[in-house]
């Protein structure tokens, strides 16, 4: 049985379930067979810099090193927030109800996705009444973590074609610019087009 | 990235796409409080992988003796290496290969496969010969949203004080309609945007927000419908 994540919205409470949703669930998926001239098969790899180390999946990996380049012990780390003070883990948002805040549609468009779940109802659940109100122009969020960690991600239920999704993402760092912001560029027969044809399963 | 984009009146200029990064609530420090960063090294390469070692000893059972009495595995040398200016590139049995021909496998959202046609790598179109179009296609952020994914998003910036004025007017004008802004990019302003070549094609909305005297240009980005899955509806019913 999926694991039920309990949203609480005006004091009341719905068990959901959640499945996420790509692309490929929604439109299928495009692979890429590559050949040579004489019909070999060929697959990418990573070839660094000298120009002759050639590297497969998992010949990689990360390294954590402090600022004279020295690596460093990842177990030693501490995680801080933005002022250098401690972190105190989250649970995971499994481990009890989420309160459902309403949010506005400008906080929603500054979010960074993450990943877009389906919501149904949990065993013997309803969730008619949080259905009610997404068909509306309602948003809500919550703080989310899947698994518990750091941090808290931001999810956001928003309704669509009677259903029930829940975005996740984190929000992102717009900046406002006033004119002496200005950047530096990094150089590198009409067709009426109405958003009811644009067409995503050919991206 | 430079973007060529044109305005209601149809006039263009070249301004900045720049990337947008997510709030970073947690940093990490070590022992003595400074601050430490990631980078990537060299584990392994395809010279030392199972495949080349079994071609020199022929058996794994002369693997695995040979990983007890020796090291054939590493490269003392190269391994631990930190790795930058990394490129992808193709290979076969005899090598690196520069010309390829590449195919696309194309597979139903259930499995089944449905197509398999020569790629074509498509140019990008955000900073060509023609400027993204300005569709005067508007569509309410409330609708906007309960619609599209919004799987990626740029800032656009101006590089001068002509084109603040220019990115200042068209925030302005999106921030009164309360609405996003279809763009689209090619000669015939009706292809979906290309940010390089060969790169995924998205469908593109332009949300403009100001505050005084200052604005926020945003690019968004989706390759996908906020939609159930017809899978899924098919598994229920």
């Amino acid at each position: 049985m999926p694991r039920e994540l309990i949203l609480s919205l005006d004091g009341r409470e719905f068990p959901v379930t959640m499945v996420k949703i790509d692309r490929d669930k929604l439109y299928g998926s495009v692979e890429i067979e590559a050949f040579d001239e004489k019909g070999r098969e060929a697959s990418l790899r990573v070839l660094a810099a000298d120009g002759k180390t050639l590297i497969d999946k998992g010949g990689t990996s990360l390294a954590t090193v402090n600022e004279k380049g020295t690596s460093v012990d990842r177990t030693s780390l501490k995680a801080v927030d933005e002022n250098g003070d401690p972190i105190e883990p989250v649970p995971s948002s499994f481990n009890g109800p989420n309160v459902l805040e309403r949010a506005t549609t400008d906080e929603y468009l500054s979010q960074m996705l993450k990943s877009v779940y389906l919501l149904g109802p949990g065993e013997d659940g309803d969730i008619k009444y949080l259905l009610d109100h997404l068909a509306g122009d309602d948003i809500f969020t919550f703080p989310f973590s899947y698994r518990g960690g750091l941090e808290y991600d931001k999810a956001f239920v928003l309704g669509a074609e009677n259903e029930a999704f829940m975005v996740v993402g984190k929000p992102a760092e717009f900046v406002f610019l006033k004119l002496n912001q200005a950047t530096v560029l990094d150089s590198v027969e009409e067709q009426e087009v109405s958003v009811d044809d644009l067409d995503f399963d050919l991206l | 990235m430079a973007i060529n984009i044109s305005n209601p009146k149809g006039r263009d200029a070249v301004v900045a796409a720049e990337g947008v990064a997510p709030k970073r609530d947690v940093r990490y420090v070590d022992e003595k409080g400074k601050p430490v960063s990631n980078l990537k090294l060299l584990k392994t390469d395809v010279l030392h992988d199972l495949p080349e070692l079994l071609k020199k000893k022929k058996k794994l059972e002369k693997i695995a003796d040979a990983l007890i009495k020796d090291d054939p595995e590493i490269d003392i040398e190269q391994f631990g290496m930190f790795l930058t200016d990394t490129s992808r590139v193709y290979v076969t049995s005899k090598g690196i290969v520069h010309l390829v021909e590449e195919f696309e496998v194309v597979t139903n959202p259930d499995g089944s496969p449905r197509d398999r046609r020569p790629r074509v790598k498509a140019a990008q179109n955000m900073n060509g010969e023609f400027p993204i179009k300005w569709t005067g296609k508007y569509i309410k952020k409330e609708d906007a949203i309960k619609r599209f994914v919004f799987t990626n998003k740029k800032q656009l910036v101006h590089v001068n004080g002509l084109t603040f004025d220019f990115l200042f007017d068209m925030a302005k004008e999106l921030d009164k309609k309360k609405s996003l802004l279809l763009i689209r990019g090619g000669e015939k302003g009706n292809e979906p945007i290309v940010q390089n070549r060969g790169g995924k094609p998205y469908n593109a909305f332009l949300e403009g927000r100001v505050k005084k005297d200052s604005y926020c240009l945003i690019l968004h980005l989706s390759n996908m419908e906020l939609k159930k899955p017809k899978d899924l509806d098919a598994a229920e019913s």
